[in-house]
């Protein structure tokens, strides 16, 4: 990595330092969510079916799987503000690769919900939450949040490049979040009696993101569920990183 | 003879139909501060633009320094060293830190970029204005402020369009001094439009016209105002308007 990118990367950590309001909204947002789902509903965790960690180690990748959606505007944002302000075009007119300038305010924000994943998982830890493969299992979290993270600032950033409009880095937040609701969120699938859910459940990304998690936290999913996840999250990524690349072509239209 | 700028045939028709350029043919020698003239929309900006790699041309081709960014992009952009009309800056960083990290984008390490961050705070004199955000500065500050980035890494070849726009008669003799001082001393080609013709008549040594995208003339300042109005020691702007003039008479005619 040369001077210049890790310049750029610097930067964007350090805007989301001074400006931290996009990931510490995500931040705030899944806590809440932690504290609702298991105040709410945290007393069914005496089934069998929540294994040692109860409800509480059930509930919680939904805390790591909406930090991502919360924060993952923030790539879109950065980009939109320096577009906004003709420093982008400042940059552009450096020596460095229009490919660096998308992918720095990408990785900024994933090294950032990387971070709160990590404060996230300490919370956890502090209320008991179980981790079945020890420091091995926190690697493994990580390693999804990372590309859940990526997936959503690739094109939260590209579809923010392509119309110019700040608004739209927010609209793949919003187009995934009824997916966290049409998975295996609050219940094991053992639990959930309406068929089209349990189908579309088997379609859905998020239901293996979600039991890839639980794999790793409490034991309650098979490990066929961290292998099927990290396949379909190393795909959107890869998906996401290519959308963004593209969509960054479209930048000279209408600077 | 060495060409520090060479365009050939350059053309470029932008979405809405509007052909700005139309076959655009320039040479410009190393070392000289040239001047690109026209009236609002003429193609001056589309081709600051296209030569800075901002905008992509249709057709024709350019180098500038022997480099085509074609094949050597990145080396092109470390040649260059551009200042647009519209102030490229962020608001939310100071002037110090704005220059220091234009200074390592280009490689510089950070005590290098240090260093040359505060030279150029001397020379465009924003001692008292280094630690404000940008977004705080005056416009005039703001323009100085966008000219030092440009020569953060000592570019061979210098692109102004309007530099001086919403600077102080003051402000602009000391950009004047600097700019001067660079194309003199240390031979940087500068490429200058402007609207202030008496800033190209004072300070630029060769011209080009272009009217509809297309070059009108080109050649030295000094031909051009005895073209115009032979053995009178006329200004150019005199000179720019009798050739818009004659020009307007003819298409009516």
């Amino acid at each position: 990595m040369n001077t210049a990118t890790k310049t750029l990367i610097t930067r964007g950590i350090v805007k989301l330092i001074k400006q931290p309001q996009t990931p510490l909204m995500g931040f705030a947002m899944s806590l809440f969510f932690l504290l609702v789902y298991n105040a709410g509903i945290g007393g069914i965790g005496d089934l069998d079916v929540f294994g040692k960690g109860q409800y509480f180690a059930f509930i919680f990748p939904i805390t790591i799987i909406s930090l991502s959606m919360g924060s993952s505007a923030g790539a879109g944002q950065a980009l939109n503000a320096d577009l906004q302000s003709g420093y982008f075009r400042r940059l552009y007119l450096s020596p460095v690769s229009r490919w660096v300038l998308v992918m720095a305010p990408m990785l900024a924000d994933t090294i950032s919900s990387i971070l709160f994943t990590g404060i996230l998982l300490g919370i956890g830890a502090i209320f008991g939450l179980p981790f079945q493969f020890g420091i091995l299992s926190v690697f493994g979290i990580l390693l999804l949040s990372m590309l859940w993270s990526v997936t959503l600032c690739g094109f939260s950033a590209g579809i923010m490049l392509r119309t110019g409009q700040y608004q739209n880095a927010a609209i793949i937040t919003n187009a995934v979040f009824p997916l966290l609701f049409l998975s295996t969120t609050f219940l094991p699938r053992e639990l959930i009696k309406a068929k089209w859910l349990l189908t579309v459940s088997w379609g859905n990304p998020v239901t293996y993101i979600l039991e890839a998690n639980r794999y790793l936290l409490g034991g309650t999913a098979s490990v066929n569920y961290f292998y099927i996840s990290l396949a379909v999250l190393v795909t959107t990524s890869i998906l996401s990183v290519v959308y963004a690349q593209i969509s960054a072509r479209k930048i000279k239209v209408w600077i | 003879m060495t060409f520090e700028i060479q365009v050939k045939n350059l053309t470029k028709k932008y979405p809405n139909g509007i052909k700005a350029l139309n076959g655009v043919d320039l040479q410009i020698k190393k070392g000289h501060l040239f001047a690109l003239l026209g009236p609002n929309g003429a193609g001056k900006s589309t081709l600051v633009r296209i030569l800075t790699t901002l905008i992509h041309k249709d057709s024709g081709s350019f180098s500038i320094g022997g480099i085509s960014p074609e094949h050597n992009f990145s080396q092109m952009q470390k040649y260059i060293g551009v200042a647009l009309q519209d102030n490229e800056l962020d608001p939310n960083e100071t002037v110090v830190s704005l220059l220091r990290f234009q200074g390592q984008l280009f490689g510089m390490t950070n005590k290098q970029a240090q260093a040359r961050a505060e030279r150029l705070i001397d020379l465009f004199k924003l001692n008292t204005e280094q630690n404000k955000k940008a977004g705080k500065l005056s416009g005039g500050n703001k323009r100085r402020l966008h000219c030092a980035l440009a020569l953060v890494h000592k570019p061979k070849v210098l692109f102004l369009d309007e530099p001086t726009v919403g600077m102080d008669p003051q402000a602009r003799h000391m950009f004047w001094d600097v700019i001067t001082d660079l194309n003199t001393n240390e031979k940087v080609t500068i490429l200058l439009t402007t609207q202030y013709l008496e800033e190209a008549d004072k300070y630029a040594s060769e011209m080009a016209m272009i009217i509809d995208g297309n070059i009108q003339y080109t050649g030295d300042i000094a031909k051009f105002k005895d073209m115009m109005h032979p053995n009178k020691n006329t200004s150019l702007e005199e000179s720019y308007l009798t050739y818009l003039n004659t020009l307007t008479n003819i298409e009516n005619n």
